[in-house]
């Protein structure tokens, strides 16, 4: 139906600056070429077009980075971002890197954030420049230390390894005695994520209930998830804003077990195979959903169902915005919500 | 936090195409894109914003990803472009037109050329006698005379090879310009990439005191440099692995620069020159790890391609050493549909201490080769001190056969050295473009190990090294196992990789050759002096990761696509970039 395509088209365009368009829709078909309908997936050629960019340690806007291998066994690999300390006066102008790099950034209490990319858990990876960017506003933001997980993905790694990564992670950090702070000093963490990274975070944040692990909270960007039955939004809004349900599908498919379906609860925690979180110290958590994302319905019930399992959550719902609108710093959505997401981390904290 | 917008690109109201666009070919330069999308690693200027959209839209339709994607069924032949060569991913404009112009007209069917894995001959040691005859184009039959015409200055001790060494000296007759200084390429924003591997709380002061060492070297702080050395080696002896390592070849980098022992003396000396010893190291840091195998294995791919259609051609290897890179594009060449053409290398090295005549060794070799597998092979040997000391006369086809040579200039690891002396790089480039060839492959270590500044240069080296030397052990499969025969070579590599490491710290001046500098720096040269990149694309890019799956030992080795360039890291750093280029048509 070509005259409806086009409105469509039409629709998708206004609703966001053209320059966010374009990158969008540029992820839109490079991601279309990658996917084979027989559920494997072009790496090689993913790679290829995935923009990156190296850790720094020389300090930028105030923000540097550094790269650690925290499991060798698994070859888990993390970029840990840190506002520069300030210079202590006896020293002259090196940085001595790993002693400053991992000098606490304040003598006051400060967030650390671990970070879960997003990417429908088979794009994109720690050092991808949009997620470098979006951890270094992070920083600048909320004075915290992120670290950004490169963990494994679909379909060469399937459920739970992005869980598994996660969970390795959030042991590691426990174990830094420079990421603790504060009186009585303590590992003060949020987990957070978009997409599929909000997916990750959610299930971090369940193991890390069930362990008795205190997290500060969690910070859910258009959180990616699925079930067996289509929602309204879903059939609404099924290509019409960059996504498909075709493609939401393909993803399922590559992350879950092999013959598992949507109902699955990594993919529907809340839904017929969910386990309930009554009674669990489930953190609080502030999710932020997209109106124009096919799933907004779905993050709106998942929120829904945290409240009504007796967990905190802030809901920050931006009803015009599409999915990526925190990649570039270019409308309302994303100023408000970096604001959102800097009061919920400093007052959490 | 602003609240105002910065500019963001065009506005999203019915804006029409822009009319008069830049051809398509002219990338965007760093000055005139959109900033925003540019900080993602996106190059759009904002004048084809809305012509890039309408591009994306254009290939969306033909992929048919409308808004019935959900209905319509799932079929193979929705398996977009499987034989495209994907270019510069950067550059959307130009990304976009190459999709959509192999929408409208279907590829050939034809594959793309590529390299095939190296064929398996037995490596060529060093300095080993052939008695074998070569032929089927013995070189040694050329007429005598022309052969004194050919060589200018002093006499080669094969027929083969044309000496320009001692007479022509230095720096190239007249070629240098005053008493110009060689500046460092500046760099545009200085990183730090790092990677840490090791982090125990050992290795981190070990770094310290390393780092503390080098800036007391800086500010002639000789005592409580000599202190620090002997904390260095004790830290380092409870240390293990590759830190210790490292920590070993610094520290004594360091206490010789501290002691200034003149000239440096012992086997880590300057590794530029040609000694047995810098030849089997080499041998033994290619055959270990993958870095020198990437190298040759994309720069082929970039002359295979250049070559396509070419009858005849003449490849330029500005340090042959064995020849270990040629045999792979010989196979390469003789499989290719229509067959090989006639085929013509001139290999360069510097002179012999024993005047043996390891050049024409290596063209035996791989003439012998060449003869297995049917191709047209000639060999010329250079001799040259430096590059600088090569004239385009010692070049030029001079066989009366109709059809041009296509021409190839190859450097591995070559031009850094250059940099040591004033003007040399220079006057590569100028006989470089007299040569005019069809592309210039250039290999070099990604990192800027030429800072003016002591202790800046230090720091990147001693980052670039630990990650290197942490790949050498990565490879070697987990701790736990006992050593392989094969680990002997590791001791090999570290040696000739201690070698860069002591050139880089303890010398200075014309000595210190291993002046490496980041793509970002050397694309600032090459365009200074006239050249334009050749884009090194996706299948590149996947047979280089192809092969390391085969061949090397480690999970952390990547291969990286960079505005055109591919390069090789370790984990999330580069170590290794290969560019290609072409004189700019004027």
């Amino acid at each position: 139906m070509a005259g409806s395509n086009e409105v469509n088209a039409n629709e998708c365009k206004t609703a966001v600056p053209l320059n966010t368009w374009v990158l969008i829709s540029n992820f839109k078909v490079a991601y279309n070429m990658l996917r084979r309908p027989d559920g494997t997936f072009d790496r090689n050629l993913a790679e290829f077009l995935d923009r990156r960019v190296p850790a720094n340690a020389s300090p930028v806007n105030g923000v540097a980075s550094f790269d650690l291998i925290i499991d060798r066994a698994t070859n888990l690999l993390v970029r840990i971002y840190r506002p520069v300390p300030d210079p202590v006066p006896e020293t002259t102008s090196i940085p001595s890197f790993l002693e400053d790099l991992s000098r606490p950034p304040s003598s006051d209490p400060y967030p650390v954030i671990i970070f879960f990319h997003g990417g429908s858990f088979a794009h994109s990876s720690s050092n991808t420049t949009i997620y470098d960017a979006l951890c270094r506003r992070f920083v600048s933001l909320c004075g915290a230390v992120v670290i950004s997980v490169n963990y494994r993905r679909a379909p060469e790694h399937r459920y739970p390894c992005a869980y598994d990564d996660g969970w390795t992670t959030l042991k590691w950090a426990l174990t830094q005695p420079w990421l603790h702070s504060g009186d009585p000093s303590r590992l003060r963490v949020f987990l957070s994520g978009d997409s599929s990274g909000g997916n990750i975070a959610h299930h971090v944040a369940v193991r890390a209930a069930e362990s008795g692990i205190d997290i500060a909270g969690n910070i859910l960007l258009n959180a990616m998830f699925g079930g067996n039955v289509r929602t309204e939004s879903e059939r609404r809004l099924d290509g019409k804003y960059f996504v498909t349900l075709q493609d939401r599908d393909w993803y399922w498919k590559a992350y879950l077990p092999e013959g598992a379906d949507r109902d699955h609860p990594a993919c529907n925690p809340f839904g017929p195979n969910g386990t309930p979180l009554e009674g669990l110290p489930y953190t609080k958590s502030l999710v932020i959903v997209s109106g124009l994302d096919l799933t907004s319905d779905r993050q709106l019930a998942y929120a829904d169902w945290l409240k009504k399992s007796g967990h905190e959550v802030k809901l920050v719902y931006r009803e015009q915005a599409t999915i990526g609108f925190y990649l570039l710093p270019n409308t309302n959505h994303f100023y408000e919500v970096m604001d959102e997401i800097k009061s919920f981390v400093t007052s959490n904290c | 936090m602003k609240r105002e917008y910065p500019d963001s690109g065009t506005s999203s109201s019915g804006e029409a195409a822009p009319k008069g666009k830049l051809p398509a070919s002219a990338p965007p330069s760093e000055e005139d894109v959109d900033e925003l999308l540019a900080a993602l690693g996106y190059k759009v200027r904002p004048s084809e914003m809305a012509d890039v959209a309408q591009k994306l839209e254009q290939l969306e339709m033909a992929m048919g990803m409308g808004t019935a994607a959900s209905t319509a069924p799932v079929s193979d032949d929705m398996v977009f472009f499987p034989e495209t060569v994907h270019y510069n991913p950067s550059d959307l404009s130009t990304w976009l037109d190459s999709m959509l112009s192999e929408l409208n007209t279907p590829p050939p069917p034809l594959p793309a050329p590529s390299m095939a894995p190296p064929p398996s001959v037995p490596s060529f040691a060093p300095a080993e006698s052939s008695s074998v005859n070569f032929d089927p184009n013995p070189i040694s039959q050329s007429d005598p005379s022309r052969e004194r015409k050919r060589m200018r200055t002093g006499s080669g001790s094969g027929s083969c090879s044309s000496s320009s060494s001692s007479s022509l000296g230095r720096g190239g007759a007249g070629t240098t310009v005053g008493s110009e200084v060689i500046e460092p390429a500046p760099v545009a924003t200085p990183g730090l990439p790092v990677v840490v591997v090791d982090p125990q709380e050992a290795g981190v002061r070990l770094v310290h005191a390393l780092m503390a060492c080098a800036e007391a070297v800086q500010q002639d702080n000789l005592k409580a440099a000599d202190a620090l050395v002997k904390q260095i080696s004790l830290l380092a002896s409870s240390q293990g692995g590759a830190m210790r390592k490292v920590a070993t070849y610094f520290s004594e980098a360091l206490a010789r620069r501290i002691y200034q022992l003149r000239p440096p003396v012992g086997p880590i000396s300057d590794p530029s020159t040609f000694d047995s010893l810098a030849d089997l190291l080499h041998m033994h840091f290619y055959e270990t790890c993958p870095y020198l195998k990437f190298a040759h294995f994309t720069a082929n791919q970039a002359i295979l391609e250049a070559f396509a259609g070419c009858k005849r051609v003449h490849v330029i290897d500005f340090g042959i050493k064995q020849g270990m890179q040629w045999p792979a594009l010989l196979q390469a060449l003789a499989l290719r549909p229509g067959g090989p053409p006639s085929f013509r290398l001139t290999g360069v090295g510097p002179p012999q201490p024993d005047n043996s005549d390891a050049l024409q060794q290596v063209g035996l070799k791989l003439a012998q080769f060449a003869h297995t597998i049917r191709v047209d092979f000639k060999y010329r040997g250079l001799v040259a001190n430096s590059l600088a000391d090569i004239e385009p006369y010692m070049l030029e086809d001079e066989s009366d056969d109709g059809e041009p040579e296509a021409v190839a200039i190859n450097s591995v690891c070559e031009l850094h050295g250059l940099l040591a002396r004033p003007g040399e790089l220079d006057k590569v480039y100028h006989t470089v473009q007299k040569v005019k060839p069809k592309i210039f492959t250039v290999v070099e270590q990604e990192a800027n190990h030429n800072s003016g500044s002591f202790l800046d240069r230090f720091t990147e080296a001693l980052h670039y090294y630990s990650t290197m030397f942490d790949s050498l052990e990565g490879s070697n499969g987990s701790p736990a196992e006992p050593p392989s025969p094969g680990q002997t070579d590791h001791v090999m590599s570290e040696l000739y990789l201690g070698r860069q490491i002591f050139n880089i710290v303890a010398c200075e001046g014309t000595d210190r050759t291993e002046r490496h500098e980041t793509l970002a720096q050397w694309r600032r040269r090459f365009s200074l002096a006239g050249f334009e990149p050749v884009h090194l694309g996706s299948n590149a890019y996947k047979q280089a990761s192809t092969l390391l799956a085969l061949f090397a030992g480690g999970d952390g080795y990547r291969v990286e696509e960079k505005d055109g360039c591919l390069t090789l890291g370790w984990h999330t750093r580069s170590l290794i970039a290969t560019s290609a280029w072409r004189v700019m048509a004027s």
